[in-house]
């Protein structure tokens, strides 16, 4: 079965053949199928301009070329709807000194914030391959990675990413529905839906969409009920070959509390992950944020910032408004040494020092087993793998000795200590899942 | 077809008519003006599909035709046209003009494809004093902005509350608005008209004298102005609300003449950078505005003005233009500039009259 964009694209195919090209080109430009109901097809054109003059001039040949193609349409009739042209994504030169009323907001139909594009986004290896899923997602709605899943630490652009999907499909494709969401706004949606006796109406809402993002879905494996409800509007849009694309913050298949049958589904689609950008990306976001900003700020100080802060994106971007505001109050261009003084405290300069008992009570937690067991003499299995990746943790990320690390777990001996984090050294190459876990113990540890 | 008409006449409503011919559309018959003696009648019509017009001539028509002649020939040919009355006559593909002094054959163009201009029932409907339309247009239509991304800010907003019409328009750097008596319609809901049809209606409406009643519906805007029948798509889009932003009290207000104020701002814009940047300080003690333009390839410039103030000292940064754009619509003899800190929008009236407002955003620097 053709959809009704492709009945109107064959028509005009049809039409353009019978009417001189600028007839066409002005008449049929901007015009599309809005909805087809018991046989009559209503034709959304730009103004009544073109309604007036369609339904007087090309009647005849609308409704010919439309039955040709498809033997149930019975008459056409002509709404004038909201022509969503093509914007053309000029830059605008606009002064940048001068601050605009504060009128652009979010986009209330879709909840995007137009500020997320594919244009202003930064591309380098380390999201690289989610930004070419991002694309062929783009390219082959519903098609290509459904679901698609970008899962990474926060402050890596995830958002970002997952706000161009639905800022490209809202200019490019505005009969389409876009709805771009939290997991958590989803939740709180669904239980007053509850509250007020509307579940009927809450489904049908978020049913009705082409394209669903929803943001941050690791929050939904604590909340049972709404975790059913997303499993089945799930089912239903996966079904109906609607795109969805999420954002969580770990693999799926190590969120506590995920039930299989969504894990299984995570996994059918696409999953990446975006890793912290490496140094050259770094540079590079920083410089084009400086751009955005107006100012002009030496390549070297700009280096320093990609040297000192790694990892988050947002902590860049909060070290650069810390230069920025600077060069605001002092009038003068800032240097490397200027850069090193105002970013003292930020960044790699304070390494957090986490006590020992800490990091044990952590991982422990993570694992779910008793703190005490760490220390105690055993050798069950669950116990051991996490007591060595303390082990391990405690030595690459902190740098405390083996016989430290050793005595402080039960008076070990250094050389288990040792062969521990050999072992878990070795293991990280070929266990993604010990890699994973090993990624998110660090960021609870931070 | 056979008409006799006076030249003068025709002139006029062809240049007004000529002004709504689209000379780079799609269609080549929208480059024309249509030309319909039909029975007694003699219409012109014109369209570009945002706007149109359709301007009724005085004639006595002989035998009723239609025909479609390029609007840049015909206004061309009547603008240098001497003589009292002037005869028109098809002769084949050939339109003839002719007067007591000069006479042209200007080729027709096929007028199967013009379009018929929209009809808007008399449903819905307001009535106000043509002239007072035309300065609330004039007075806000500047600030629409130039860029097509949003279509809402690329046009003039009407609406009708409590007894008067209020037109506004904004670019987002700054905003003007301007309120008129309404002599009947009630409550007009959001009507946006894009900036350039307003602009024709503007023209347009100029030349009336006395009331005029428009029609709308949720597309389109007509209006019958003498023996003009305009009329324009209307945008569909939400302008952004804007009543929000303004602010309801001021920190600071300063008074000046409004001489003072477009001389200043006149020779400031010669040493003024790319951006048009001006400082504006405020001096409550010396009871004085000190405006500052800068360029390092020119020189500078301070001017003072005198002026009355209460309030705070203080010193923020515009663009000129911006500021200067304000003095077209106020007419009165002094101006108010109401303040509310570094970094807020600032307001200018007109210290007599309250119906127009303008708003303008500060430079950072």
């Amino acid at each position: 079965m053709t959809t009704i964009k492709e009945l109107w694209e064959n028509a005009l195919v049809e039409l353009e053949l019978t009417i001189s090209k600028p007839n066409f080109n002005t008449w049929f430009k901007d015009t599309h199928i809005v909805r087809v109901e018991d046989g009559v097809v209503f034709l959304g054109v730009p103004s009544q301009f073109a309604r007036d003059w369609l339904s007087t001039k090309f009647h005849k040949d609308i409704l010919r070329s439309l039955r040709g193609l498809s033997e149930n349409v019975r008459n056409v009739e002509y709404v004038i709807s909201r022509n969503a042209k093509k914007v053309n994504e000029e830059v605008r030169v606009v002064p940048a000194t001068v601050s605009e009323l504060p009128l652009e907001s979010i986009h209330s139909k879709t909840n995007l914030n137009p500020r997320f594009t594919f244009n202003t986004l930064i591309v380098g290896a380390f999201n690289e391959l989610a930004h070419a899923a991002a694309q062929a997602v783009v390219r082959k709605p519903g098609i290509a990675y459904n679901p698609l899943l970008i899962y990474g630490p926060t402050g890596l652009g995830k958002t970002h990413l997952i706000q161009s999907i639905g800022n490209h499909f809202r200019i490019n494709a505005p009969d389409r529905k876009v709805q771009y969401c939290t997991s958590e706004k989803f939740s709180m949606d669904y239980v007053s839906s509850l509250q007020s006796g509307k579940v009927q109406s809450f489904k049908e809402k978020y049913r009705q969409y082409d394209l669903l993002i929803m943001d941050d879905v690791q929050f939904l494996a604590k909340m049972e009920k709404t975790k059913e409800e997303f499993f089945h509007l799930f089912n239903y849009l996966h079904d109906g070959n609607k795109q969805l694309v999420f954002t969580s913050d770990q693999h799926p298949n190590i969120i506590q509390n995920l039930e299989d049958r969504l894990k299984s589904r995570f996994n059918a689609g696409m999953i990446i992950s975006v890793t912290p950008p490496d140094r050259e990306s770094r540079f590079a976001i920083v410089r084009s944020k400086a751009a955005l900003h107006n100012v002009i700020i030496p390549d070297e100080v700009l280096e320093y910032l990609a040297d000192t802060i790694e990892g988050n994106v947002r902590e860049l971007e909060g070290a650069l408004n810390l230069l920025l505001i600077q060069l605001e109050m002092r009038q003068e261009p800032i240097t490397v040494s200027d850069a090193k003084v105002l970013l003292r405290g930020t960044g790699n300069a304070t390494k957090k020092s986490v006590s020992i008992q800490e990091v044990v009570k952590t991982i422990a937690n993570f694992y779910g087993i008793e703190e005490g067991s760490i220390y105690e003499k055993t050798r069950r299995k669950e116990i051991v793998r996490p007591r060595q990746v303390i082990m391990f943790l405690l030595r690459e990320d902190f740098k405390i000795s083996f016989p430290t690390i050793g005595e402080k777990l039960g008076g070990r001996d250094h050389t288990t200590v040792i062969h521990s984090c050999e072992k878990i050294k070795n293991d990280i190459t070929s266990d993604s899942i010990l890699n994973q876990e090993l990624n998110q113990i660090r960021l609870m540890l931070k | 077809m056979k008409f006799e008409t006076n030249t003068e006449h025709l002139f006029t409503a062809v240049s007004t008519a000529a002004r709504f011919a689209e000379k780079r559309a799609n269609l080549p018959v929208l480059a024309s003006i249509l030309i319909v003696a039909e029975g007694g009648r003699l219409v012109l019509r014109s369209t570009n599909l945002e706007c149109g017009v359709e301007i009724q001539v005085a004639a006595k028509i002989s035998e009723d035709g239609i025909v479609a002649i390029p609007a840049s020939v015909l206004l061309g040919f009547l603008s240098n046209a001497r003589g009292k009355t002037l005869t028109c006559s098809l002769e084949g593909e050939v339109c003839r003009f002719e007067t007591e002094r000069a006479q042209a054959s200007i080729k027709t163009i096929p007028n199967d494809d013009f379009p018929v201009l929209p009809r808007v029932s008399a449903e819905r409907s307001f009535t106000c004093k043509g002239a007072d339309l035309a300065k609330a247009i004039h007075n806000v239509a500047y600030c629409a902005s130039l860029s097509a991304i949003k279509p809402e800010l690329q046009s003039v907003l009407l609406y009708g509350e409590s007894g008067k019409i209020i037109a506004v328009a904004t670019d987002s750097f700054r905003l003007a608005e301007k309120a008129i008596p309404l002599r009947s319609g009630g409550d007009i809901q959001q009507l946006l008209i894009p900036a350039r049809n307003a602009a024709e209606l503007m023209r347009i409406l100029d030349a009336a004298s006395g009331e005029v009643e428009l029609y709308y519906n949720d597309n389109q805007l007509s209006t019958h102005i003498d023996s003009i029948y305009y009329t324009s798509r209307l945008i569909d889009g939400a302008f952004p609300n804007y009543r929000q932003i303004l602010p309801k009290s001021f920190s600071t207000e300063v008074v000046v003449l409004r001489e003072d104020f477009a001389a200043a701002l006149k020779s400031l814009q010669i040493f003024a950078d790319k951006f048009s940047h001006i400082s504006l300080s405020i001096k409550p003690a010396e009871k004085a505005l000190l405006l500052t333009s800068r360029n390092p390839e020119v020189g500078e410039q301070v001017s003072t003005i005198r002026a009355t103030i209460a309030g705070e000292e203080l010193t923020m940064s515009f663009n000129g233009r911006y500021l200067a754009d304000s003095l077209q619509a106020i007419t009165g003899e002094s101006i108010r500039i109401c303040i509310n800190g570094a970094g807020k929008p600032i307001i200018i009236k007109n210290t007599a009259d309250e119906s127009f407002l303008y708003l303008v955003m500060p430079m950072n620097r």
